[in-house]
């Protein structure tokens, strides 16, 4: 498998402004430092809490925010790099697929005005092939010919989720970022709109980062998954090695939250005190040590770094102290 | 049921709202019981009428566009649908109490925790100044509100949101009601919150003897927290029955479709999620029959032409005519 996706040393970091003459007084640091690679047609899952930063992560990416450091290479170019009109051409490759599907479609605007945009902007085809374009993407993902006319108000939150994944589809991109999209749905719908990402994936062969907090959303769609705690990536692994034996005292902690369907297990629930730090003043060393069961005098020390865990077939990593081998 | 009587008895309930588009019915002839120290789930999908039917026990159905056109609510034996606002007021907060699932809005932005955690005991229990604040400060306590003493002087934007959704559980507790609507108490929080809030809302109600209500899209927290649940549709209830009878065979085929597509973890990757065709009927265009019939497997002629009736057998209650997939 070929790498699509490159991310080295990702940060974006926010400046508070404040003080007497509004000057730059801290910063609050969305991102900090994140890797990882994505492969072809492979979809990676980010999971974490509101404010980890898993959404600022999904848009720097896109360069929808600028990111203060770190390059993101997209099949062989550094999006980071690019200039503004190159910076357009090459977002023809990389799409995204909002949370919201009431806000994310102008209300103004019917199906097809919206449809079209992307490829009239682009310049792609003849106004004949535009329009069947269209109409093909929207077989796609389910929605029949006459709605075209119509306008985002007089859809359900699922069929506008499936004109937003249209949406991303007309380019046809390599890579689609998916910032939360099935969490606004009702579950019997959220399942329709998960099973039609997913046979895209596979007939389309398009790579997705998919960022949500629902873990049991995350492992059916991921191939890989990536758990983020204050703007850190603190454990990537398959999304079977991760989901089967989970490492980093968080994730573990996030999978036991999860209240499980069946009124029969009662399960050992692992709560966790407190809540999640600011992340303008983040704790000292590793930034989960204030909730973790697990905390030892050196992880308020010393940020802990990525160690291997995995195999060859199923590569995981965690940064936590207690892998750490004492030298 | 047993011969106990009932705390909260709803029967026939049907509210309607007067929209432009035309007479929506939210809730059309639900009926069903909570007992004393029970908690039940009330469950479904949006706009199947959850809400409306917590807020029209609480009277708080916006009227007009929203009326109780039919039916009765008795709590203890009283009936509460066309008692007026005067009387109303007395029971909210002091018999019935609700938490409202945006912690945000719910609370007032400009006064802090201690004004509003009072002005609840100083209308309902007649209780004052510092005797009200240490009451209250007690309150805070039994949620798990680190140092209490501090934090009930601060302002709503002061706390995050678990901390602002206990604050309300507090306070809806702190005058003992005997009942407890929970609209999605834990749908805005994070899952590790949402672990911390559940836990809590469950300990309360053992500890007080509350009966809770609540009220939710999440099977996942029914499973855990509810002796029994009731499962909405369209406005009608399909499906009502212990928990664990109801997880382990459901009898309504919605209730079935429901339970197999929540995203749960699983041990092995399946390719393809189970789903429920098709989306929610429109309120303003309820096919005759069944309201499931269109989404439905099992559905046949009589499905689309009759309304199905009740049936009840050991304890569980289904409007179907095909339970589980049954040929009658």
């Amino acid at each position: 498998m070929s790498v699509l996706l490159e991310i080295k040393n990702l940060k974006k970091h926010f400046p508070i402004h404040g003080g007497l003459f509004n000057r730059v007084v801290s910063q609050l640091k969305a991102v900090d430092d994140v890797s990882f690679v994505l492969e072809k047609g492979k979809t990676m899952g980010l999971v974490g809490e509101s404010g980890c930063g898993k959404s600022t992560l999904g848009r720097a990416v896109l360069r929808l925010h600028e990111p203060t450091d770190g390059t993101v290479i997209l099949d062989g170019t550094d999006i980071t790099k690019l200039e503004p009109k190159a910076l357009v051409d090459a977002r023809r490759d990389m799409q995204i697929i909002f949370q919201d599907p009431y806000a994310s479609l102008s209300p103004r605007r019917t199906i097809q005005q919206t449809l079209l945009e992307p490829l009239e902007t682009h310049k792609i085809g003849t106004a004949e092939s535009r329009q069947q374009k269209i109409e093909e993407l929207l077989d796609i993902v389910g929605l029949r010919k006459h709605v075209l006319h119509r306008y985002p108000h007089e859809f359900s939150g699922g069929q506008r989720q499936r004109i937003g994944i249209a949406r991303a589809l007309t380019l046809e991109p390599k890579f689609i970022v998916a910032d939360e999209a099935v969490s606004a749905l009702d579950v019997s719908v959220q399942s329709q709109v998960l099973n039609l990402i997913s046979n895209l994936q596979k007939t389309l062969g398009i790579s997705f980062l998919f960022i949500s907090h629902d873990l049991a959303v995350v492992q059916h769609i991921s191939d890989d998954v990536g758990v983020m705690y204050l703007g850190r990536l603190v454990e990537k692994a398959t999304a079977t090695s991760l989901y089967t034996e989970p490492r980093h005292p968080y994730t573990k902690a996030l999978l036991s939250a999860i209240p499980t369907p069946d009124p029969t297990i009662k399960n050992q629930r692992q709560i966790l005190k407190g809540d999640v730090p600011s992340p303008l003043n983040p704790p000292s060393g590793c930034t989960f040590r204030t909730r973790c069961p697990e905390a030892m005098d050196i992880c308020a020390v010393k940020a802990p770094v990525q160690v291997e865990v995995g195999s060859k077939d199923e590569p995981h990593w965690v940064a936590c102290h207690l892998f750490e081998l004492p030298k | 049921m047993s011969i106990k009587k009932p705390l909260l008895s709803v029967r026939d309930l049907v509210v309607e709202f007067n929209t432009e588009r035309g007479l929506v019915r939210a809730i059309d002839g639900i009926s069903f019981d909570v007992m004393h120290g029970e908690t039940m789930g009330l469950v479904g999908e949006s706009g199947c009428g959850k809400s409306v039917t917590a807020l029209s026990i609480l009277g708080l159905i916006p009227s007009p566009p929203g009326k109780i056109t039919a039916g009765s609510i008795q709590l203890n034996g009283r009936e509460l649908v066309g008692l007026r606002e005067s009387e109303y007021r007395k029971i909210r907060g002091s018999e019935i109490s609700m938490i409202f699932q945006e912690p945000m809005t719910a609370l007032n932005p400009v006064f802090t925790i201690a004004n509003q955690m009072t002005d609840v005991l100083s209308r309902h229990q007649k209780i004052r100044g510092k005797q009200a604040k240490n009451r209250a400060i007690e309150m805070l306590e039994l949620v798990g509100i680190p140092s209490p003493d501090k934090r009930i002087n601060e302002y709503p934007h002061q706390l995050s949101g678990g901390m602002r959704q206990r604050v309300m559980i507090a306070m809806a507790l702190s005058c003992n009601p005997k009942l407890l609507l929970a609209d999605e108490p834990t749908t805005a929080l994070d899952v590790t919150i949402q672990a911390q809030v559940m836990e809590q809302i469950v300990k309360l109600q053992h500890e007080l003897g509350t009966a809770v209500v609540l009220v939710t899209h999440d099977l996942g927290v029914v499973a855990e927290s509810c002796q029994r649940a009731v499962v909405m549709y369209a406005g009608r209830i399909v499906e009502q029955s212990p928990i664990i009878p109801l997880f382990k065979n459901p009898q309504h085929p919605y209730s079935a479709g429901l339970m197999a597509s929540i995203p749960r973890i699983r041990a092995d990757k399946i390719a393809e999620l189970p789903t429920i065709p098709g989306t929610v009927p429109d309120l303003l265009h309820l096919p005759d029959g069944c309201r499931f019939a269109d989404r439905c497997q099992y559905s046949d002629d009589r499905c689309h032409q009759e309304q199905p009736n009740n049936h009840i057998k050991d304890n569980r209650e289904v409007a179907c005519f095909h339970p589980c997939g049954e040929v009658s």
